[in-house]
């Protein structure tokens, strides 16, 4: 059997970065806006109730504030989306927090960050925060998260028919990983998807999946340094080459590939 | 749906394969024991697969977890299918969906407490591919070749039964033509000490759904399924993944929604995907984590939800509850039972907690199933019910 063409519509979509708190502001960088003089602080998530939000670690504040951007111009409540989360790179804070109290004497772990230390904690608090009882997924795909999951997100959309909300989110590394695994920026991305054939406005995208080319990652599609570093080493900043495609200047036929895995890769297009 | 179950074996305490879980489960043989994992002194009993010590030569891929991994692989007949569909298909057209919740974290520990004199990671445990959430995936594509897609789903407790619901709608946009679906985890420092800070661990075997249970044993497993679409493949084990249910329980990240709301959608999905009315499933493997939580509130649920002619039973008192690896482990057991026709009793059940009133019994059954179903629950509040039939 050959794979089958995906489609979806892109219903609205949530950013937040160092240098953007956006879609708008992070389309602005990436057309050549200029970087602002200071880092954003935050996220601080409103529909997360204060008294969790303190206690929320950086990975869910920042998947939980771009979910909820995409959410606010999505045309359904937060709770009717099923929801894919991803990252590539997971919560090496609490990771390190872990390795270092079990490598110690005591080994007393705090419960409430062991349990912040599963992988879905975003999953769990969105769904938390806004009742949802939909499926929710959390998965991980290393360098390869963003094209999987916007390829597992297409499906799960299109063969259940449902509206469904994907956030890629990516904190920077704990300093005893970082020399693996680079990123030293926060990043988060949401969008919100219909299937192809919802009667919504929406920029229609198609998705092929091919076994025939080898495929590397696009270029980085903005000159500027700071978003090349964070398409460069973080997981999830590699939605960057599909906002490019979503952006305002982007026309009918236009397309961008990635790669899945060794023998597969998916290239999307602008219907 | 139409989804067919080529293979499956499973590596857990209760057995290292297929073979001898069926072997352990006929003669009541429970794999726990106290817990004697190197480092940890907490008194509660484990699920240990002593074979893992013996895989030692997994290069810059070792990690306990991938240990796990590597060891169900080389049971039964998991290899010969996997070579079969490889010539048929080519490795591009084959996809992975692992299920984990720990992936390597039980490495990433090690490493911390052999740091080097700077406090950084020595040679040895430099292993990008590893120390990250994805580790399962990427080491069983490199341990069997497959070169299609290939996805790691963390969602704690329910991650490996996931799987089939990601493997069924990959094969039906044809965007691979078989999958390996499957579930490592290990026992670790994190998961003892982390379930010990919750004091949800018990000193004594797990009781599921006894009046006198007092909380879980961790285990460490790992399991393997392989799936084609309908009717594509004539050598299949005459089984069909033929619903799932997936849902939230939008309550609490390590509390069950105490009307088990969220775990009611999910059963009730899986039937509807199913086609199925509740008084057509046989058997229902639970998720029975021996917790008092759990246990009330899945069993209030089957009774309002099945007739007492759905018999159910939780085996978490064969290898503790294996976490991430939970639900492949669980849907092999539930689905085997389509093959030997006996439904495993609810290992160390003496008295029924006196609030439930739903058909478990501590003894097995014979009984030829048609249709059986397995509930995992995870933290975070997520939930996955899967839905096995026996092939027309």
């Amino acid at each position: 059997m050959q794979a089958r063409e995906l489609t979806c519509k892109v219903a609205s979509l949530g950013a937040w970065g160092s240098y953007f708190d956006s879609w708008a502001t992070l389309q602005q960088l990436m057309q050549g806006g200029a970087l602002p003089d200071a880092k954003n602080k935050g996220p601080k998530p409103e529909v997360i109730p204060p008294n969790e939000r303190r206690r929320a670690p950086l990975p869910v504040r920042l998947a939980v504030e771009s979910s909820w951007q995409a959410t606010q111009s999505a045309g359904v409540t937060p709770d009717a989306l099923t929801c894919v989360f991803v990252s590539g790179l997971g919560d090496t804070d609490l990771t390190d927090y872990m390795c270092k109290v079990l490598a110690s004497e005591h080994k007393e772990l705090s419960p409430t960050k062991f349990h912040n230390s599963v992988h879905n904690a975003p999953a769990g608090y969105w769904t938390i925060s806004t009742k949802t009882m939909r499926a929710a997924n959390s998965v991980a795909g290393f360098e390869q998260s963003v094209s999987l999951t916007l390829l597992e997100a297409m499906i799960q959309c299109e063969s259940e028919s449902v509206p469904l909300l994907v956030t890629f989110y990516d904190a920077p590394v704990a300093d005893v990983l970082s020399p693996l695994l680079a990123n030293q920026e926060p990043f988060a991305f949401s969008l919100v998807i219909y299937p192809g054939s919802a009667d919504i406005k929406g920029i229609a995208l198609s998705a092929t999946v091919s076994n025939s080319e080898s495929v590397s990652w696009p270029a980085s599609p903005s000159e500027n340094s700071y978003l090349s570093a964070l398409y460069k080493d973080n997981p999830s900043a590699k939605i960057l080459s599909l906002a490019a495609l979503l952006s305002d200047d982007t026309v009918s036929g236009d397309k961008v590939a990635m790669p899945l895995s060794k023998g597969a890769s998916i290239t999307f297009s602008r219907l | 749906m139409n989804i067919d179950i080529i293979d499956y074996d499973s590596c857990s305490a209760a057995g290292v394969n297929l073979t001898e879980l069926r072997a352990s489960l006929q003669h009541h043989r429970s794999g726990l024991r106290k817990n004697d994992l190197p480092g940890s002194t907490l008194d509660t009993w484990i699920g240990r697969v002593a074979q893992i010590d013996a895989v030692t030569d997994l290069k810059l891929w070792q990690s306990r977890n991938n240990a796990l991994a590597a060891l169900g692989l080389e049971q039964g007949t998991l290899k010969q299918t996997l070579a079969g569909l490889v010539k048929q298909y080519g490795t591009a057209r084959i996809g992975i969906v692992m299920g984990s919740s720990t992936s390597s974290i039980d490495r990433t520990e090690t490493a911390y407490t052999d740091l080097d004199e700077n406090g950084a990671l020595k040679p040895a445990f430099q292993q990008r591919l590893v120390h990250n959430p994805h580790a399962p995936s990427l080491f069983v594509a490199h341990y069997t070749g497959i070169e299609g897609p290939s996805l790691t789903i963390n969602t704690a407790c329910s991650s490996s039964a996931k799987v089939f619901a990601t493997g069924a709608r990959w094969l039906e946009f044809g965007i691979v033509d078989a999958v390996l679906v499957g579930g490592v985890d290990t026992l670790c420092l994190s998961v003892l000490h982390g379930f010990n800070s919750l004091q949800l661990l018990s000193t004594n075997p797990c009781k599921p759904f006894d009046q006198h249970r007092d909380g879980i044993n961790l285990g460490e497993a790992s399991g393997f399924a392989i799936l084609q679409r309908g009717g594509e493949n004539a050598n299949g084990v005459g089984i069909k993944l033929a619903g799932y249910g997936e849902s939230s329980d939008a309550y609490h990240m390590s509390h069950p929604h105490p009307e088990g709301l969220g775990a009611r959608l999910s059963m009730t999905q899986a039937l509807e995907r199913a086609g199925l009315e509740a008084n057509a499933i046989d058997y229902v493997n639970l998720h029975g984590t021996s917790s008092r939580a759990n246990d009330l509130i899945e069993g209030r649920l089957i009774s309002d939800l099945f007739p007492k002619t759905t018999q159910c039973s939780s085996t978490k008192g064969w290898m503790g509850h294996t976490l991430g690896a939970a639900g492949i482990t669980e849907a092999i057991i539930t689905m085997d039972t389509l093959r030997t026709q006996q439904i495993p009793g609810s290992k160390n059940l003496e008295t029924l907690d006196e609030a439930l009133d739903f058909s478990i019994q501590a003894a097995h059954l014979q009984k030829s199933c048609q249709h059986v179903m397995t509930n995992s629950f995870g933290f975070g509040g997520n939930n996955c019910t899967l839905l096995f039939s026996k092939a027309q």
